[in-house]
């Protein structure tokens, strides 16, 4: 008998929750609205920190600039032979890529010469293309485009190819031979990979010159003294760890963390208005309902139960449906509005797609933050006039 | 059996002030017995009433219903007492004024989860005995002050209860309705119930039906 649902109880709670029809509309508003916000906020910020922790995991150990008067330039690849004989030094991979800006849309397009360090990036970029094939890509001499060029050049009437303009001023016309699975990668969407050979050319570099070298290291502890040996080697060196990539990196996200820290204070803030409200008072003829219940033989627990039910499906059903909302907000329609308040890069590069992260922690995290917050303000004012002798109650 | 024992009751007005609204009483009401307190307003009639129905306690003294302290009991046992014995008619009728006529009288029986086939059969005879049929779903702040009177009594039938208390019963009828009102309580005395009726109103004072009348003045039987 007793942990029989009581079916009266709970048709009771949903006809309390109609009679109360206008504040209860409200209430699922503005709460179906903070959900959203935060759970939105919550996706936004998994996804980038996601993108992020697979781009910090592919960063190369050391990078190695070469400098002058302050400025990179072009690294000479007569120094790799010297810097491969460092100790502890497993690979060093000249690197040959450039910003290429293209004016019409007024973006730039990282263009990187993919044949020169392959094997480190081969997993990766495998990972990324539609029907990768680097041999193939050898031969045709064309290039794999991320998502976002995809669009663009689209936009820009190009199909199957671009004209890139050279130094001298004269065009080279690439063909597109796929394109990167843009939505897997924060980073990607705005690469543009071809043989190294077509690279040089778009941006008039010798031959013998590299933008960069990667450097590989077979013990990661080891990556601060073969640092410093290099700087030693060649003082106008500019050496660039994991470690500092990975903080900047980070500092960029922290940055953004703060500006979503700040909308969630917000949000808490105004979710926090609408339940002092609530707690500091329950209305008069709701009160009088619970003088009247009790007079006619409800118990506290019977009438904390209804009330239970009553607060549990109106913040339930607006958990759901904020939830809903908020999944096809960020992953369907890319979380427009709040991913450009939030996110820097969208100005500097193109557009990239959210990928779908989506783990119980987060779920959980946004229902114990509403739901259960939210019962305990509806119930605690009830469980206090229930208390109270009924007669004083009605009076 | 009710009965009261040297029962005083207080109630504090303000910080210091206090209002004796009962003082030492003693009554016994026996099974089946229909009672009338009567007596002038603010004599103390409709407490006398709350302390049998357990809504509140007294100061001093004691409240024993079949052998059951019920002025010592924690409160949700109060609640039980009442939801198994009392079938309380309130002055003001205390109804949800927006729920249905039907959804009303079913309140007192919602947390014990009553079979839905008997609880049909139930709220069919009492809405018969009552000429409500039709008002069945209308939303009772509809309904006329008689018919909400029908509604509150039919509530307070839904259990079966042992003791039926109505509070000035007629105080918001005319003259026809409490005419009315008085022939359903005629109906209501079967022998098993016992009956506590605080009125003032002088139509009760000379009704045979009831087996005695007792006078309440300044918190005192007379
Ligand atoms: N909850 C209360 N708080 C303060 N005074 C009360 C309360 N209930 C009743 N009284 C007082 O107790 C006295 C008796 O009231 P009541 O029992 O309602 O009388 P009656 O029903 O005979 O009109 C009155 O003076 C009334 O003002
Ligand atoms: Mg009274």
């Amino acid at each position: 008998m007793k942990n029989r649902l009581n079916k009266f109880l709970f048709d009771f709670s949903v006809l309390s929750i109609f009679r109360r029809g206008s504040k209860n509309i409200f209430i699922f508003f503005v709460f179906t609205l903070l959900i959203f916000l935060l759970s939105s906020i919550l996706f936004i910020s998994n996804s980038i920190k996601s993108e992020l922790d697979i781009t910090i995991n592919s960063l190369p150990d050391i990078t190695v600039q070469r400098l002058q008067a302050g400025r990179a330039i072009n690294m000479p690849l007569s120094r790799v032979n010297r810097l491969l004989a460092i100790d502890g030094v497993k690979a060093v991979i000249p690197r040959v890529w450039g910003y290429y800006y293209f004016a019409n849309a007024g973006v730039n397009f990282s263009v990187v010469g993919i044949d020169q360090f392959e094997d480190q990036y081969r997993d990766l970029y495998t990972k990324l293309c539609d029907k990768f094939n680097f041999d193939r890509l050898k031969i045709d001499s064309g290039m794999l485009i991320g998502s976002g060029i995809d669009k663009i050049l689209k936009n820009n009437f190009y199909q199957g190819y671009f004209n890139f303009v050279k130094p001298d001023g004269s065009l080279i016309k690439v063909k597109i031979d796929g394109i990167f699975n843009g939505d897997t990668k924060l980073e990607s969407s705005d690469i543009i990979v071809m043989p190294s050979k077509k690279v040089r050319e778009i941006f008039g570099m010798k031959p013998d010159e590299a933008v960069d070298f990667v450097i590989k290291i077979a013990n990661p502890s080891e990556i601060p003294n073969i640092a410093s040996k290099i700087t030693q080697l060649y003082p106008d060196s500019r050496v660039i760890t994991k470690e500092d990539l990975k903080i900047s990196y980070q500092n960029l996200f922290d940055y953004k963390g703060g500006l979503f820290l700040a909308l969630f204070v917000i949000s808490a803030f105004t979710f926090f208005m609408i339940i002092y409200d609530k707690a500091s008072g329950v209305s008069s003829d709701e009160k009088r309902e619970i003088g009247i219940l009790k007079a006619v033989g409800w118990t506290i627990d019977d009438i904390l139960k209804e009330k239970f039910y009553e607060a549990f499906i109106i913040s339930f059903v607006s958990f759901i449906t904020a939830l809903c909302l908020s999944i096809f907000y960020v992953y369907f329609l890319n979380a427009p509005l709040l991913k450009n308040i939030f996110i820097g890069y969208s100005s500097l590069k193109p557009e990239f797609d959210l990928p779908f992260c989506f783990d119980f922690q987060t779920f959980s995290i946004i229902f114990f933050l509403t739901v259960p917050i939210y019962i305990a303000a509806t119930i605690i004012p009830s469980w206090r006039v229930a208390s109270m002798d009924a007669d004083e109650v009605m009076r | 059996m009710i009965e009261l024992r040297n029962v005083t009751k207080e109630f504090k007005v303000g910080a210091n002030d206090k209002v004796v609204a009962l003082k030492n009483i003693n009554l016994r009401v026996k099974k089946g017995e229909i009672v009338l307190l009567k007596g002038p307003s603010g004599s103390g009639k409709s407490t006398i009433l709350s302390l049998i129905a357990a809504l509140n306690k007294p100061t001093s003294g004691e409240v024993i219903v079949d052998g059951k302290r019920v002025s010592k009991l924690a409160d949700n046992f109060t609640s039980l007492f009442r939801r198994e014995n009392i079938g309380f008619i309130f002055q003001r009728y205390n109804l949800i004024p927006t729920l249905s006529a039907r959804e009303n009288v079913i309140v007192p029986l919602i947390p014990s989860n009553p079979d839905s086939d008997w609880l049909e059969d139930r709220l069919k005879e009492l809405f018969q005995n009552f000429s409500l049929e039709s008002k069945m779903d209308v939303i009772v702040k509809n309904l006329s002050g008689g018919e909400q009177q029908r509604v509150a009594i039919a509530r307070a039938l839904i259990n079966n209860p042992s003791i039926i208390i109505a509070d000035e019963p007629t105080a918001n009828l005319d003259k026809k309705l409490s005419l009315e009102f008085i022939e359903i309580l005629k109906k209501l005395k079967n022998g098993h119930n016992s009956i506590i009726i605080a009125s003032h109103d002088p139509l009760f004072f000379d009704l045979d039906f009831i087996d005695r009348q007792i006078d309440i003045h300044n918190g005192e039987i007379i």
